[in-house]
Order: C-alpha cells, then sequence, then structure tokens
C-alpha cells in the first residue's frame, strides 16, 4: 500500500521538473494521433523499448553501481520463451510474458550468484562473456530454431489480436508498450523510495557499511539482478511479437546489451529520468542519423562516428551523463 | 552483571604479523569499554574480528549467549551488535537523512517510518539542520557522526565506536561526549569505543583495555590504567617511560 | 594422434600470437586500472595497416609489422592525450562508457574507409607454404611466423620493462603511480608511454594476425574478449602471466580437434553429435567466467 502510494508520489521533484514530465507524457498519449509517418512511430516504439531497457538495467547498474553489460540474454530469453510459447502452442502472449520473466529471473540467480562476487571492471567484463556462453548455446540449439531463429506467422492470426500480441498496424504496439513504460516509470518511482533503492545506494557508496548495518550486500545485489532481469526480459517477449522475427545475433548480441547500458549511464545513472534521457536523444538519433546517412554512397557508418563522438564527449566531460550536466548547470545557477 | 560480549584467546594473524594475539576480555551489559593503544596496536583489527569483517585464526567471540565466531558481518549486525569505521569517506549521493534511513531499515521495511526514526536519531545528535545536504558535502567529522547516527537506527545493544572523535575541536568533543553518554542512558546501549582523545575516553569509560602489539596488556578503571607502568611503557617508550616514573614518584 | 599433436601444436602458436593481443591490454590495466573496450578495435587496425602497406607497396605483408607497430604506437598516444587522459579523473563508469564510444568510433571510421566486406592477405612469402614437423604434423608458415614474432615481440617488451630506466619507470608507475611521481617520474607521460606500447604490441598483433586470419571492420570485439579472458587468466597487469595464459587460452580455442580426437579414439558416438566446433569461442567466455570467480587473481597467482 505504501508502495503504491510512493509509487504515485513525485512530490520530491521540483516543479519544473515535474511540468516537463506531465508535458512529455501528454506528448506520448497523443503522438500517433499526430500526423507523423510510420518511420517516426516505428522510431517512438524503439524509444519507449530501450527506455524501459535502460530503466531495468538502471536498478542495479545505476542505484546499485554495478556495470551490467550482458542484458542482451535476458532480452533473449524473453524473447525467444514467448516466440517459442505462440509458435509451438499457441501459449498467449500475457502467459508467456510472466513465464519468460521467470525463466529469465531463475537463470539470473543462476548467474547472478557467482557474478556478484565480483566487482568493478571484473564484474562487468564477465556480464558480457555469461551472456555469450548463452547466445552461443542458443545458435546451435534446433529446438529455439538455431541460428537461423524463429518468425512468427502473423499471417496465421486474425489481427488485431490482443491476447497473442499481433497487429498489422504499429499504432497498437505504441499504446500497449506505452501502458508498460507507465507502469515502469511507476515502478521505478516507488523502487528508487524502497529499502532494498536505498540499501542499494549505500552498497554503491560504501559496501562495508552496508555490510555493518546488517544489510546482505550479496543478496541484495542478486535480488536487484533478478529485478533488472524481470524489466529486461519483459520487454524481450513484447520485441518478440513486435519485431516477429528473432534470431540470437540480434536479440542477444553484445551490442545490444552494450547499448542498453549506453543509454542509462548517457542519460544518467542512478535516476529516474536517466534512462528515458538517454534513450530519448539517443535512439532519434540512430535512426535519423541512419536515414540521412546510410543511404548515401561513402557514408556508411558516418551515423554511429557522431553517435561515438557523443558518447566519447558525454564521458570525458561529465560521468554522470547528461542528467549530471542538468543538476550542475542548476547547481551554478543556484549558487550563483 | 551478565556479559554480553566474550572474547577468548583471539588471534588474528596477517603474513607474519600478530595483529591480535590471545587477547581475551569480557564486556557487561551497559557498560562502556574504552579500548586504547599505540597506533598499530590491533584495535581496529580486533573490532573487525568481533564484527565479523576479519575470520579470526584462533579463539571466539560470543555475543549475548550466542558463539558468533566467523559469521558473517551482516548476520552479527542483525543480532544486535552494530559499529562506526575509522575511515569513512562519502561519494555517493546519499543525503545525511537518507544515510541515517538506511540504518533504521534494519528494524523496519517501511520507508516513513524509517524516515521519522531517522529524523528522530539526527535531532538526538545535533544533526536536524543537516539532513538534507548530501554526505559527501559535509567535513569528515560530521560524516562521522552522521555513520554513528546510522547505526544507532539499527537500534543495537552494542555499539562499536572507532575514533568517532578524531578530527573534532574541543566544544565539539564535548557535544559528542554528552551525546553518547545519551546514548548509553536512555537506549541503555552497551558501547566499546576506541579513541585516541585521552579526555573522551577517560571520561566516558567504565573500564578500559589497552592493547599494545596485539596483546592485552592492561585493563581496569580509567584511572588505575592511567599509571600503569606497562601502559606508559607502551605509549612514551622504554627510555622516556622510565624518566617519567621516576619524576612522578615522590 | 596426429589430429591431438597438431591441435595442440595449432593451439600453442596460435596462444603466442593472442599473447601478445592481450599484453597491451595487461599494460595498459597495470599502470592505470583502466580497461580499454576499444583494445580489439586497435588490433583490427593494426590488420588493415599490414594488409594495406602490403597491397600499396606490393611488399610482403610481413613488412608491415614495423608500420603496424609505428601506426600502433602514435594512435595509442594520441587516444591517451587526446581522450583517455580526461576519463581518468572520472568514475569506472565513465571509463567504460569512454573507451566503447572510442570502440564505436574506431570500428566505424574503419568501415568508412576500408568498406565492410571481408579482406585477406593472399600473396606473400609465407602464404601457402607450410612447414611440416614429422608426425603428420604440418603447421602454416604464416603461423609458425607469426608465433615466432610474437615471441620476439614479448622479448622486447619485457627487456624494455625490466631493462632500461625508462621501463623501469613504467614499471614504478604500475606499482605505485603516486610513489612514482614523488620521486620524480612524470606519470602523466608513462601513462601516455604505456598506451604507446599498448598500442604497438597489439597492432603488431594484427599486422602478424592478418597474414591468416581475414579482416572486416567488426573483428574487434571478439579478441577484445580473448584478450580480457587472456588477462584474467594471467592476472591482471602481469607480463609473464599473459605469455602462459595466451597459450592456454589458444589451447582451449583448439578443443574442437582434441574432441574430435577423442571421439574418434573412443568411437562415442554422442561426441560426435555435438557441434563442438561451434563452441570454439564459448569456451573462452566460460573460462573467462569460471577462472574469475574460482580464482579471481588470475590462475597462475601473480598479483598486479
Amino acid at each position: 500500500m505504501e508502495a503504491l502510494r510512493a509509487a504515485f508520489d513525485f512530490s520530491d521533484f521540483r516543479p519544473t521538473e515535474r511540468w516537463v514530465s506531465r508535458a512529455v507524457a501528454a506528448f506520448l498519449l497523443v503522438f500517433p494521433l499526430l500526423p507523423v509517418s510510420s518511420f517516426a512511430t516505428a522510431t517512438m516504439i524503439q524509444f519507449l523499448m530501450f527506455s524501459l531497457y535502460g530503466m531495468g538495467w538502471n536498478t542495479i547498474g545505476g542505484y546499485g553501481g554495478q556495470v551490467d553489460l550482458g542484458k542482451a540474454q535476458y532480452v533473449g530469453i524473453g524473447a525467444y520463451t514467448t516466440a517459442v510459447a505462440l509458435i509451438r502452442w499457441d501459449v498467449p502472449f500475457w502467459v508467456s510474458m510472466p513465464v519468460g520473466m521467470g525463466f529469465a529471473v531463475l537463470w539470473s540467480f543462476a548467474i547472478g550468484y557467482p557474478l556478484f562476487r565480483l566487482r568493478g571492471h571484473y564484474f562487468a567484463i564477465a556480464t558480457i562473456a555469461a551472456s555469450l556462453v548463452l547466445k552461443d548455446l542458443f545458435e546451435v540449439w534446433d529446438f529455439v530454431g538455431a541460428a537461423r531463429g524463429l518468425e512468427i506467422p502473423a499471417h496465421r492470426f486474425a489481427t488485431p489480436d490482443f491476447v497473442r500480441l499481433i497487429f498489422k498496424e504499429d499504432v497498437y504496439y505504441y499504446y500497449v508498450l506505452l501502458a508498460f513504460f507507465f507502469g515502469g516509470v511507476l515502478y521505478m518511482n516507488a523502487f528508487r523510495k524502497s529499502r532494498l533503492g536505498y540499501q542499494l545506494r549505500l552498497i554503491k557508496d560504501n559496501e562495508d557499511m552496508a555490510r555493518s548495518l546488517g544489510i546482505n550486500v550479496h543478496w541484495a545485489k542478486v535480488k536487484t539482478y533478478a529485478i533488472a532481469t524481470a524489466f529486461v526480459s519483459m520487454v524481450g517477449s513484447f520485441h518478440a511479437c513486435y519485431i516477429k522475427n528473432i534470431e540470437p545475433e540480434d536479440t542477444m548480441s553484445l551490442d545490444l546489451s552494450i547499448l542498453i547500458a549506453l543509454m542509462a549511464m548517457l542519460g544518467g545513472a542512478g535516476s529516474l529520468w536517466g534512462p528515458i534521457i538517454g534513450a530519448g536523444i539517443l535512439i532519434p538519433l540512430k535512426s535519423y542519423f541512419k536515414e540521412w546517412f546510410g543511404a548515401r554512397a561513402g557514408l556508411v557508418g558516418m551515423d554511429l562516428i557522431l553517435y561515438a563522438l557523443i558518447i566519447m564527449v558525454v564521458s570525458a566531460v561529465e560521468p554522470r551523463g547528461i542528467w549530471g550536466l542538468v543538476e550542475r548547470h542548476r547547481a551554478r545557477r543556484e549558487s550563483a | 552483571m551478565p556479559a554480553l560480549l566474550e572474547v577468548t584467546d583471539l588471534t588474528k594473524v596477517f603474513g607474519g604479523l600478530r595483529a591480535n594475539d590471545g587477547i581475551s576480555f569480557t564486556v557487561g551489559a551497559g557498560e562502556i569499554l574504552g579500548l586504547i593503544g599505540p597506533n598499530g596496536a590491533g584495535k581496529t583489527t580486533l573490532f573487525h574480528c568481533i564484527t565479523g569483517f576479519h575470520r579470526p585464526e584462533r579463539g571466539t567471540v560470543r555475543f549475548d549467549g550466542r558463539d558468533i565466531t566467523g559469521l558473517p558481518p551482516h548476520r552479527i549486525a542483525r543480532m544486535g551488535m552494530a559499529r562506526t569505521f575509522q575511515t569513512y569517506v562519502a561519494g555517493g549521493d546519499l543525503t545525511v537523512l537518507e544515510t541515517a534511513m538506511v540504518g533504521c531499515f534494519s528494524r523496519t521495511a517501511s520507508p516513513s517510518r524509517a524516515r521519522i526514526r531517522a529524523r528522530e536519531i539526527l535531532g538526538f545528535l545535533g544533526l536536524a539542520d543537516l539532513a538534507d545536504l548530501p554526505i559527501r558535502d559535509l567535513p569528515v567529522a560530521g560524516q562521522k557522526r552522521v555513520a554513528l547516527a546510522t547505526a544507532l537506527g539499527t537500534e543495537p545493544k552494542l555499539l562499536l565506536l572507532d575514533e568517532v572523535a578524531a578530527g573534532l575541536n574541543p566544544g565539539e568533543i564535548g557535544e559528542l561526549m554528552d551525546a553518547i553518554r545519551h546514548v548509553h542512558e536512555e537506549r541503555g546501549v552497551t558501547l566499546i569505543v576506541i579513541e585516541h582523545v585521552m579526555e573522551l575516553v577517560m571520561n566516558l569509560s567504565d573500564r578500559v583495555l589497552v592493547l599494545d602489539s596485539g596483546r592485552v596488556i592492561a585493563q581496569g578503571l580509567p584511572q588505575e590504567v592511567a599509571h600503569d607502568p606497562a601502559v606508559i611503557r607502551a605509549y612514551l617508550g622504554e627510555k622516556y617511560a622510565a624518566r617519567y616514573l621516576e619524576e612522578a614518584s615522590p | 594422434m596426429d589430429i591431438l599433436v597438431s591441435s595442440v601444436v595449432a593451439g600453442v602458436l596460435i596462444g603466442m600470437v593472442l599473447a601478445l593481443v592481450a599484453l597491451g591490454l595487461t599494460i595498459i590495466f597495470g599502470v592505470m586500472d583502466i580497461v580499454n573496450f576499444a583494445h580489439g578495435e586497435f588490433l583490427m587496425l593494426g590488420m588493415y595497416t599490414g594488409l594495406l602497406t602490403a597491397d600499396a607497396t606490393g611488399m610482403d605483408p610481413l613488412l608491415g609489422i614495423p608500420v603496424a607497430a609505428v601506426v600502433g604506437y602514435l594512435l595509442g598516444i594520441a587516444c591517451y592525450w587526446g581522450f583517455i587522459r580526461f576519463l581518468l579523473r572520472g568514475p569506472m563508469v565513465a571509463q567504460l562508457l569512454g573507451t566503447f564510444g572510442l570502440m564505436l568510433l574506431l570500428r566505424n571510421l574503419a568501415l568508412l574507409l576500408f568498406g565492410s566486406e571481408d579482406r585477406g592477405v593472399n600473396a606473400g612469402l609465407l602464404v601457402g607454404k607450410s612447414v611440416a614437423f614429422g608426425m603428420g604434423v604440418i603447421v602454416p608458415a604464416t603461423k609458425l611466423a607469426a608465433a615466432a614474432l610474437s615471441l620476439v615481440s614479448f622479448a622486447a617488451v619485457w627487456l624494455l620493462m625490466n631493462r632500461t630506466r625508462v621501463g623501469k619507470a613504467l614499471t614504478a608507475t604500475a606499482l605505485n603511480a603516486q610513489a612514482a611521481r614523488y620521486m620524480g617520474i612524470p606519470t602523466e607521460r608513462m601513462n601516455a608511454l604505456a598506451w604507446g606500447i599498448g598500442g604497438a604490441t597489439v597492432t603488431v598483433a594484427g599486422a602478424l594476425i592478418v597474414n591468416f586470419w581475414s579482416v572486416n571492420p567488426y573483428v574487434g570485439l571478439l579478441f577484445t574478449m580473448i584478450a580480457f579472458t587472456i588477462v584474467a587468466l594471467g592476472g591482471f597487469g602481469s607480463v609473464p602471466g599473459a605469455l602462459a595464459a595466451g597459450i592456454v587460452v589458444g589451447l582451449l580455442m583448439e578443443i574442437p580437434g582434441i574432441w574430435d580426437f577423442v571421439a574418434y579414439a573412443t568411437e562415442w558416438d554422442w561426441m560426435m553429435d555435438v557441434p563442438v566446433t561451434s563452441f570454439k569461442y564459448t569456451f573462452v567466455y566460460l573460462a573467462y567466467f569460471v577462472i574469475m570467480v574460482v580464482r579471481p587473481r588470475g590462475l597462475f597467482g601473480w598479483k598486479h
């Protein structure tokens, strides 16, 4: 009950932040009603997906300070559970999604338990290694289509199918995902003010002190890792229904893991808005850069070069990301 | 007085160095024990061994009637033993209030209740005005008091304080002493205090334990210990101790 | 039997080259505790340097090695002064983010300049030749030369680190940067030097590898992961550890060959059914995971 109240309570943010977030929420609600291209809608769906990935990452990576670079394996578990269940046994999305989350969380315990004996760089690299091992396994596992992947035969179902989450028009996907997005924001708002949220932030700051206060640091990390995993797997299930064509190379690749972490770090790890800002800047940039440069001969990769430069500049200038820049600017204005 | 903490033959070795060498002592419920000794005597190591951060090579620690030797720190803490650290420098973004709340979370899962308890403790330690400052903006002495407040949030039976007065001016030491006395009397917390500020440790302690080179070289009432030749030797060295003792005796 | 011996020999040879790949990573980590995720991209650039030098001059690809060393050295120094220096003051998150950015930048620059297709060396003094060792072991001359030259490079770096003034200063910085600064060692320049040496060794490794491994702009990441595994195995920051660990990882990559040998020798059908060649690199990743969890200080116990 208290958690529910905390989820809807944004009173500790500044008035400007509240107004901006309300405006963004309103914009997201009416966005498909505006005269926009299907490309823009697709970009917005990507934005919402990566915001959610980033929110999940932010629990362990941002509040907990454990840089996790292996989130793609859980995208894969979610996506594959939903796809396999739908293709083989015609299981509805709303059943396969929580089941996928369950598998992902179980796997996260198996991986997380040994993983969190490591810290810092060692942890980050080990998460990559773990994720790559799972991807290699999926690439030879015939049950899930091995390297060819799986395709959801969308034409077999009468659309719009809200039970299996199979639509022809992106706008349906958009609104389903938007509901997830608002749910995610509310959950994160409660999380950051929960017991675990505060404990994690102390763990990030000073593990020994956390231990001396009776916190089981290892278990707190494993638990948070499972929460992050559930988030990511949920979006993975959505990804399967949305993209319809999944293979290990794109649902479980290291590039995806890095992108998830990058969004949140660039936007501002450990703040509620960080992942949303990160995705809100990087996803449209990525899509439109690609649109502008990708088609032109001789400029292949130009989009990602600009992209890389932005990342490099932010990391060198303000390690707390774009939200860090905002806060620094605000602090300067207040002290002046 | 029933013993709350019972340390028997505790030994901790680092490489060839015996940081703690067969230390035995007891602390009764409601007592304040001062722990003094020159630098490198093994005081902080002893704290680490008691609170589970180090695993001793030999010996046992019994707390509240149970053998806690080798248990992990968080389990010992949950049994009612809290501590502060000699060096605590915060780099995170938690505020003073939020840090204190984390201590209270060991007794309640409710953020609102933890917030009320934390405010109460901060007020009690005279930190109420600082509640909304990021802890990293405080001077080290302030951070140590926040650490004390946080430790109190766990509602400990036994509290181990590691040099909380270091870096304070005489006025602040007086305030801190009042606060510690208050903690002891109002909340009935048993205390072990490592301290180099003699004024504080001699005034507060019911009993003082002196360590040197990992061994207990003296224990007793503060005044007795202060005049113990072995203690004076440990602090001043053989030569100066001899001169001092000569001058002191009529 | 010859499959087994060939696998082991191949593993040891490739392991020596991989050790050289990891050498730069371990030096950089040792000196400034920073993990360079763009390490494989340096290697990729080294591969292109070797290849393009050979193409442009019509000389043997092996002659591209000194060019690659110079390119790598300058690239390393430039990266340090132009970018890495600014990351060092930040937290670990910023370092990860930053070196990722560098990785993306180098990869896509390569894509822009060289195109995305696989390219390889198809002419040269050693290409297509092989050396027979008896017992049915035949080793491509390119691999043999690469292994030998990488040992030479290792020896050169070892001499530099242990027998020269500047190398000792570098080691001192690695052991304790603050103390080194008090002793009057310009640690900033030592950091830059570490990046220079790191860059040079890895691009040399690239110029060696390109003789038997085709290159494309995406090849770097695999080598980054292999290098991380070697560094973890040998102990972060340890030079001799890197050599030993490189050979172990080279052997890990030959597990499929060894597996086949066991499968044929024992005629266990289930072993033949396992698509073990698909797991060539899985063993490497798995090794990293297991080593780090079981022995975080590295298998050989060298402390950094």
